[in-house]
């Protein structure tokens, strides 16, 4: 009697899966033979090649970089994680924008709730590339920091052809060039540079090639020594290694700002006998960068602009 | 190597508690002469090591040039040099003891402050000041964790007491999995308020922001760890139980809070103004224990200077291996620690055949 009933019970299921499996396959022809215009581009990132909707309607970024490039080019954002947004993004912390997760970790309900047509990842949630692509298409804009501008120009250059304002990118990014090329030529003139960040009390280096080697490798100024810090972490350094470096510029990225705990400024990690003897220091040459800017959003349109203007601004 | 299992130890006086240990302390402990001579080589070695310490970093420092007045040189040495080194001893003979009165208190040699909570508490409670009150000062921080490492060391004290079997294994895998507990709590509020990474940068033993101006609190452990060989046999007492001890006409409650106090003291600064530097308790008095025996007032100054000089030895190691980058101190005594900690396991196994 219950084993007539169980085998029921699994028939029944077999039947209505297959049933389920055979509607889905109709439809999904359907819509394939209804859209003969091309849609889709597709993209080639950092993990792949996805197919991705033009003009995708619902648009979740992780990837702050990505979400400045979209709303400088007047593009409707609708999911972003929850941070601590610079001012230039400040309407995105509010509820307007769905919150689907943190900076590393992706709230998955959230974002299958909100069935978006695009996912923007990059470094960050990187890893959570297979999850997000099952949900809806992902691309990866991670900048490639070996070679930041033209993985910047690429990623922009992706975001443009997606929606279809390619244009209004080259446009900025013309002028982004231009800037480059003014604080290059001042530069030449600054003398060498260190850029180091705060956390916590404890200092890291980063030389060119790292995640700010911007610095460096597109603006030109001549590093004070060779780091090999490959990738998103710096070598642990000491006010000495500072003194004895001696850089004529000194870049100061506060952590602990970008992350919202105003525990220990970096300006008060900076201020001692030692760095204070530095010619950075003598020569009023410590510029602190904008956190937020530098550490959380990095390679947008309207970031990136900003970045060099404040390096611009430190070295003339 | 730990007390033997039964609770009463039976006639032992005071000062020489717990009785000689068994097995192969006894056989080992000949090859050590327990005079002041091998305690002042062993305090040599360790100065030997501080003055390495003191000459090893990325400016320039020589005794040539500090000899001809080099005022660069000498400037660097008191602002960074010092103070660094001075740091490294504070710390280390500080944790060190810190882990001995720990491992009296809950009468088994495999306890400490990292294994019981007591670390945990502290990082908790410096998360919550750094939430609550952000840009607070380092005594408000240093208060605040002191008071949350006591909570969590009297905590585990207090399930220990309730614990009916004080088995060897059981006590320390209790502290294991309320620290755990507490870990657990703090990760959560850092994950919710975007701290982890800050936590980590906290957690991490590290003296490479030490410098003039900025490791003086740690003075306060200095005095703390001579108050604790003070008071060393007083512990070794209340560990046998509040009769016992009050049979001996002392009042347990108080000598219990005096070593939660100095203990959480310790720890909290400690990691307020460096990081935690994990197995550091755990190694270094049960090293000096193998060497020594276990008489509590003659392996304290062991344990401070053994702990003193394996933590300059860690720094010394994770400053030059990278150089002029450093490693954080931590990892170091991490890597070294549980490889020491293997081998005393293993050891004591091979001793039982």
């Amino acid at each position: 009697m219950k084993n007539t009933l169980k085998s029921r019970i699994v028939a029944g299921t077999a039947l209505a899966s297959l049933l389920a499996l055979s509607a889905c396959g109709a439809e999904t022809a359907a819509t394939a033979e209804e859209a003969p215009e091309p849609t889709n581009v597709t993209v080639e990132h950092a993990q792949g090649t996805t197919e991705v909707p033009v003009n995708p309607e619902t648009v979740y970024t992780f990837d702050l970089g990505a979400l400045d490039t979209m709303d400088a080019l007047d593009v409707d954002v609708d999911g972003v994680p929850a941070a601590n947004f610079p001012d230039s993004l400040s309407k995105f912390a509010g509820d307007d924008y769905t919150k689907i997760g943190s900076m590393k970790e992706p709230d998955f309900e959230a974002i299958s709730e909100g069935a978006p047509d695009l996912i923007i990842i990059s470094g960050r949630v990187a890893a959570s590339y297979e999850e997000l692509s099952k949900i809806a298409p992902t691309i990866d804009l991670s900048v490639d920091a070996a070679d930041p501008m033209a993985s910047f120009k690429e990623a922009t250059g992706t975001l443009g052809r997606i929606f279809d304002k390619e244009e209004a990118a080259d446009e900025k990014l013309a002028a982004i060039d231009k800037r480059i090329e003014e604080t290059k030529t001042a530069a030449a003139d600054a003398g060498t540079g260190l850029v180091v960040m705060t956390s916590g009390g404890e200092m890291t280096a980063y030389g060119a090639g790292s995640r700010f080697g911007i610095i460096h490798d597109v603006l030109g100024v001549t590093p004070v020594a060779e780091i090999k810090s490959e990738g998103k972490h710096g070598e642990s350094v000491t006010a000495e290694y500072i003194a004895t470096k001696n850089p004529d510029n000194l870049f100061v990225i506060d952590r602990d700002t970008a992350v919202g705990e105003s525990g220990e400024a970096a300006v008060a990690v900076l201020d001692n006998e030692l760095v204070n003897g530095t010619n950075a220091a003598k020569n009023d040459r410590i510029t602190t960068l904008d956190a937020n800017s530098w550490y959380l959003v990095g390679y947008g349109l309207t970031n990136v602009d900003s970045m060099v203007t404040e390096v611009q601004n430190g070295i003339s | 190597m730990s007390a033997p299992a039964a609770p009463a130890p039976g006639p032992a006086s005071p000062p020489a508690l717990p009785p000689p240990s068994t097995s192969a302390a006894v056989t080992r402990r000949r090859r050590f002469p327990r005079t002041a001579a091998s305690l002042a080589l062993g305090s040599a070695a360790v100065f030997v090591l501080a003055v390495a310490s003191m000459f090893i970093g990325v400016s320039d420092v020589s005794l040539p040039s500090l000899l001809a007045g080099d005022p660069v040189a000498w400037q660097v040495f008191w602002v960074s040099r010092v103070p660094r080194t001075l740091s490294i001893i504070l710390a280390g003979m500080a944790l060190s003891v810190a882990g001995l009165i720990m491992q009296l208190m809950a009468r088994n040699k495999f306890v400490e402050p990292g294994t019981v909570g007591t670390v945990e508490s502290a990082s908790l409670g410096i998360l919550v000041v750094t939430v609550l009150l952000p840009g607070a000062s380092m005594i408000m921080k240093m208060s605040t964790a002191t008071l949350f490492a006591a909570a969590g060391t009297a905590l585990f004290l207090l399930i220990l007491r309730r614990l009916p079997m004080r088995n060897t294994l059981i006590v320390p895998l209790v502290g294991i999995m309320l620290g755990g507990v507490i870990s657990a709590v703090t990760t959560f509020f850092a994950y919710r308020t975007d701290l982890l990474q800050t936590l980590n940068s906290w957690m991490v033993g590290d003296f490479s922001g030490v410098l003039r101006g900025r490791y003086e609190l740690l003075w306060i452990v200095g005095i703390l760890t001579v108050i604790g060989y003070l008071a060393a046999d007083r512990f070794t007492v209340a560990g046998m139980g509040a009769d016992f001890t009050t049979n001996l006409g002392l009042n347990y409650n108080r000598v219990m809070m005096l070593g939660l106090v100095i203990v959480s003291l310790i720890s909290a600064v400690v990691v307020v103004s460096v990081g935690s530097i994990p197995f550091l308790g755990l190694i270094v008095p049960n090293l000096v224990s193998l060497m020594i025996g276990d008489n509590v007032r003659r392996a304290v100054p062991w344990v401070a200077v053994f702990g003193a000089g394996f933590v300059l030895a860690c720094d010394i190691i994770g400053r030059t291996i990278r150089y002029p980058y450093e490693i954080p101190v931590g990892v170091i005594v991490s890597a070294i620690g549980s490889v020491l900690f293997l081998y005393l396991l293993l050891r004591k196994r091979a001793a039982r055949g």
